[in-house]
């Protein structure tokens, strides 16, 4: 992290704030006004919602319009909009529907966003290990769907790209490269699943959008992410590309040895919201972890969302109410340490 | 060759011929920029078959033209680091004694890059041999497996398959094999656990090893990829799935068939990328491998470069 990431980071306020109190901030501390306590405001709040869903074969679109007027989304801010979802397809397998956001939420998600009278809405992938995009779509049962339902599938890995600044600064890159594509969305959604991670502790919609970022300019699988740190690119995708929305899978989620070879759980939830950190927080509280010990999620704290408990309005079930603890690998150092208390 | 075949090759071969833009490079998909990649997969699949060669050469020049100072070609001018479609236009400029010169600038730079490699770890951690030199995807990151399946095939077919980076590329193929067979991106087991096989990434590492690996070393390989083809349909997979075993002569008797079938999928997805048009046409035509369609073209005598010591 660089040290002005860490200092900003610490009072928790953006880079362009701490720049400016460090411009200014010398002629009030003699007045004994807190500056920080100024710049900072309320602290950040979300709402997210949890709805129960005992299997994919549910009225799952039902489920997601339910928390979306929970959640006060209504028609009039999704109408007309271009819709681009993203779920997690990092390396299926056949007969494997824990690796994978499920085709049955991706179909119900589709269904919610256009009943809304989204003008449209894409489906959109680089999956991290395969090469293969189309054989992705195949094992992983989404290629049926999409086709039934004619919605179109693009490959991120592939696509060209458009470069802008990182606005994380936890990596040593001074740019980010997203697909063009996304400048021609007007919502991104991550549609994650719920699963634990052998490097970062939990996967979910924040560590989702690797998945965005094209395989050409960073390789397979994600060679420039991981080089650079895993927590690190996390925080400055996340930063610069402020996602508008996250459905998380969590109705067959994954323990222990995630992100690909764990097991299946049935956790039997969606979790949804407009902030990233909010909902992947609600899922690891659901998971039995403590998001405070996320380190990407603890950093993302009152910088990108709130990760507090007292700070996210639960909308639909409580996470207490639906809480499985997921399986942790004492062997695994992610998982050490991480268990909430 | 069947006439329904041959005239899914022609029909391949003039959609190629169609997506060539006034730079002379070719896109990725339509309505999409010229691109090195695009242009190399391009070049590679046009001149095997019955082409106009100005098609293929106008090809060769905006290959030629982005090629960089170091003999590097990049995915784009404002990304220098991603220079894995090197390989490829070494192969598309191979056919072409004007583009000689290129080709060995390019070999050049490929011998004297690498990944980023480190010291090995716990082994229950990490399974594979991080020290044994391949190639990356991404200058300054790990190597992997296509990359270093790429830049061997294209050093083998420049005539340096005695090389010994191309040696020590082998070594590391070797070394990510997975236990029962195959390969994944390039790694065996993260944590203890053996990790799955990937059919693309198997045909790769298959035809890096040819004629330069004892047939045991890579039998369950071979086994995992005869088992895998028959439920192969998409055009990345099959391709090197059958040009890998075209390598060890084991390419099977239903591969028309599967190519066939392969682009009847895309009445599903739509009109397939050019890279795996490409690929199909090339895995139709390569009986024996990719690199066998290269070995009928004599190896320039000057690129029999010296080896090298150290290549670090």
């Amino acid at each position: 992290m660089s040290d002005l990431a860490h200092q900003s980071k610490q009072f928790g306020i953006s880079r362009r704030e701490f720049l400016v109190a460090s411009a200014i901030g010398g002629g009030l501390t003699l007045s004994g006004f807190s500056l920080f306590q100024w710049l900072k405001g309320p602290p950040l709040a979300a709402q997210t919602f949890i709805g129960k869903a005992t299997d994919y074969q549910g009225d799952l679109a039902g489920l997601m319009r339910r928390g979306f007027m929970e959640l006060g989304i209504h028609e009039s801010a999704v109408k007309g909009k271009r819709i681009l979802l993203k779920p997690n397809l990092v390396e299926p397998h056949q007969f494997s529907a824990h690796i994978n956001t499920h085709p049955l939420v991706v179909r119900g998600a589709a269904e919610a966003f256009l009943s809304l009278g989204a003008a449209s809405v894409i489906v959109a992938e680089g999956p991290g290990h395969r090469h293969d995009t189309l054989l992705v779509l195949e094992d992983s049962g989404l290629g049926d769907v999409l086709y039934e339902d004619r919605i179109a599938f693009h490959d991120l890995n592939t696509i060209d790209g458009f470069t802008i600044p990182n606005a994380g600064g936890y990596t040593n890159l001074s740019t980010l490269t997203f697909p063009r594509l996304f400048q021609e969305v007007d919502w991104i959604v991550s549609m994650a699943k719920m699963k634990t991670h052998h490097w970062a502790g939990a996967t979910l919609s924040m560590k989702n959008l690797f998945g965005v970022m094209p395989g050409i300019y960073y390789g397979w699988p994600k060679n420039v992410l991981h080089s650079e740190g895993i927590i690190q690119s996390i925080l400055d995708i996340n930063a610069t590309l402020k996602p508008h929305f996250s459905i998380i899978d969590g109705i067959t989620g994954m323990e222990g040895d995630g992100p690909i070879m764990g097991t299946p759980i049935q956790a039997g939830v969606l979790v949804m919201g407009k902030n990233l950190p909010a909902v992947d927080a609600t899922c690891c509280r659901i998971m039995g972890i403590d998001p405070h010990q996320i380190p990407y999620l603890d950093q993302a704290d009152q910088w990108l969302g709130p990760i507090r408990d007292s700070l996210i309005e639960q909308r639909g079930e409580t996470w207490h109410s639906v809480q499985a603890p997921f399986q942790l690998i004492p062997e695994i150092p992610a998982h050490q340490n991480i268990r909430l208390g | 060759m069947s006439p329904k075949k041959s005239n899914v090759l022609h029909a391949i071969s003039t959609t190629i011929s169609q997506l060539q833009l006034p730079s002379g490079g070719f896109p990725y998909q339509v309505g999409n920029e010229a691109r090195p990649d695009s242009t190399a997969w391009a070049v590679i699949g046009l001149s095997m078959v019955d082409t106009p060669e100005f098609v293929c050469e106008q090809g060769r020049a905006y290959l030629q033209q982005h090629q960089d100072t170091m003999g590097r070609v990049c995915i784009s001018p404002s990304h220098p680091q991603a220079s894995w479609p090197t390989p490829l236009a070494m192969l598309a400029w191979h056919s072409s004694p004007k583009y000689e010169l290129y080709e060995k600038h390019a070999s050049e730079f490929l011998l004297a890059f690498t990944g980023n490699h480190f010291p090995k770890s716990d082994p229950s951690i990490i399974g594979h041999d991080p020290t044994i030199i391949g190639w990356p995807w991404i200058a300054d990151t790990h190597s992997w497996i296509i990359p270093t399946g790429m830049a061997i095939l294209a050093l083998q077919v420049a005539g340096l398959g005695a090389h010994s980076r191309v040696k020590e590329g082998q070594a590391m193929i070797l070394d990510r094999q997975l236990p029962h067979g195959g390969w994944n991106y390039g790694n065996t087991s993260v944590f203890g656990k053996e990790l799955h096989p990937l059919p693309e990434c198997t045909g790769i590492a298959l035809q890096a090893l040819a004629n330069d690996t004892d047939r045991q070393d890579v039998e369950e390989s071979l086994d995992y990829l005869l088992k895998k083809l028959p439920t192969l349909h998409t055009p990345i997979s099959l391709g090197w799935a059958l040009l890998g075993l075209g390598t060890w002569g084991l390419r099977p008797s239903q591969s028309e068939e599967l190519i066939l079938k392969s682009l009847e999928l895309q009445e599903r997805y739509g009109p397939y990328p050019l890279p795996s048009l490409a690929l199909l046409s090339c895995a139709a035509n390569a009986s024996a491998g990719l690199r066998s369609l290269f070995e009928l073209s004599p190896v320039p005598h000057h690129l029999s470069l010296p080896q090298r010591e150290s290549f670090v």
